[in-house]
């Protein structure tokens, strides 16, 4: 423990200093904030740091463990349906649960003047990316090719972009990047990891990786779906 | 900042990370009870752990929000400023990278890359794909405030290309190159990179600040897919010269 302290120490300093400096330098040469905003920052930079220290350590600890075991109990339990209804109710539950999804849906509801209301979005959301990572979970287990599964969801999205008003795209596609949150982002590598993992013939880094890229498609498509309906 | 401001911050964020992090705890209690059965010193553990991160992930966007925000929209208003606005093109691309260089989850995604391939692919060499990817595209977002240029002109020629290379890249790489994309959009980039485009759309005044300023998380989850697979198609490249 002590060991790990040191080395996740150093290694959000070593992440973090280059920041830092590009600030300091800026803020010397071209932007030259006023000295509470500059304070301010630097403030911040100490929190930072700390928080992330403490942040890394327990991902280590706690987050990744707990997600490899979870995914690996998932399938020595041999029940598709449970597998089916875990991986929706893991999904649904972190991202309506998931703070930045809450603003951008109230972003949605002042842009569409209350036509979509704030939790219906919430909820659009969360069962888009359920949907997907249900899917992404049901791709590993039958040892289906992501490639396929990438390029049907995203001709998909092009497709549907040109149909959907303009203001419902960006919305889109920014609702498919803020779904995946700093906590969630690690729990759901874990699960694929842990998953293909104690399955024979699965290579953990070319079955295990992707639950993630293919779970923040399922809002795009689900918030555009919405945006034709609602026009 | 004012007292009161600080104080709204404290507990604003503290309510987020405990939202976050408590479907997490149920889903692992409920898996406990039924399923899986750990010791419970061993389960305990894995609660401390993921309560450390939270409380860690707590201060962390406590800092972002105090000082990372404010900051990110001061250099977007001094670039917006510049006379030469194609400037802000570079600083973009500088800021992009370091931005990104520090983003948490990245860190994680690039330590389970390096351990689930037993080391053949170093977590050093996927940061660095997915830093240079999302400073090229913070670039190419500053040019498009600077330009106007609207964002599905960037988006689905760039969708298409990943689509395209997913059938030419190292079969191994697929997977974590999309994951990139879910985790260069962490807290960092979201406060600090949209300030940034935020601040540049709001000192050029006519835009719309809708539509410029946050278009930005689209394209730097787009990026890092591009960028990653790239480097997957380089390494299959090189393999099969060996041979």
């Amino acid at each position: 423990m002590q060991n790990k302290l040191k080395d996740t120490t150093f290694e959000v300093i070593k992440a973090i200093t280059p920041l830092i400096v590009v600030v300091i330098i800026l803020q010397l040469t071209f932007v030259k904030a006023s000295a509470g905003v500059f304070i301010q920052f630097l403030i911040g930079a100490i929190l930072v740091i700390a928080g992330m220290i403490f942040f890394l350590l327990g991902i280590e600890v706690g987050i990744l463990p707990a997600g490899k075991t979870v995914g690996a109990g998932l399938i020595e339990k041999r029940s598709i349906w449970l597998i089916i209804a875990i991986a929706f109710l893991i999904g649904f539950s972190t991202t309506i649960a998931e703070p930045d999804v809450l603003v951008l849906s109230r972003q949605a509801e002042v842009i569409t003047d209350g036509a979509i209301s704030e939790s219906s979005l919430v909820y659009i959301i969360g069962i888009g990316l359920a949907f997907f990572v249900t899917m992404a979970m049901l791709r590993i287990i039958f040892g289906f090719r992501i490639a396929y599964l990438l390029t049907a969801s995203y001709l998909i999205v092009i497709l549907l972009s040109f149909f959907t008003p303009p203001e419902f795209v960006s919305l889109a596609f920014d609702s498919g990047s803020v779904t995946t949150g700093a906590l969630t982002a690690p729990i759901v590598i874990a699960l694929g990891v842990g998953l293909s993992s104690v399955m024979a013939g699965r290579s953990a880094i070319s079955d295990g990786f992707g639950l993630l890229g293919l779970a923040s498609i399922g809002p795009i498509i689900a918030v555009m779906i919405m945006g034709i309906i609602v026009n | 900042m004012s007292g009161t401001a600080i104080l709204y911050n404290l507990i604003n964020t503290a309510q987020g990370v405990i939202e976050a992090v408590l479907p997490l705890l149920a889903i692992l209690a409920i898996f406990q009870a039924l399923f899986l059965k750990l010791p419970t010193s061993y389960f305990i553990t894995l609660l401390k752990g993921t309560s450390i991160s939270a409380g860690g992930l707590w201060l962390f966007l406590l800092g972002v929000q105090i000082g990372f925000l404010p900051y990110g929209q001061a250099i977007g208003e001094a670039l917006g400023g510049f006379t030469h606005k194609w400037l802000a093109i570079p600083f973009g691309f500088l800021l992009g990278f370091v931005t990104t260089w520090s983003e948490p989850a990245v860190r994680v995604l690039c330590d389970q890359v390096e351990e689930a391939s037993a080391g053949s692919i170093p977590k050093r060499t996927v940061l660095y794909a997915i830093c240079i990817g999302v400073a090229l595209v913070v670039a190419l977002g500053m040019a498009r405030i600077v330009y106007s240029i609207p964002l599905l002109y960037i988006l689905i020629p760039g969708y298409s290309l990943a689509i395209l290379m997913v059938w030419f890249t190292q079969k191994e790489f697929i997977g974590f190159a999309f994951d990139a994309g879910g985790v260069a959009t962490g807290p960092m980039a979201n406060t600090f990179l949209l300030g940034l485009g935020l601040g540049m759309a709001s000192a050029s005044s006519d835009q719309n600040l809708m539509v410029f300023g946050l278009g930005l998380a689209a394209l730097i989850a787009l990026a890092p897919i591009i960028s990653v697979m790239t480097l997957g198609l380089i390494v299959r490249v090189k393999t099969r010269y060996r041979r």
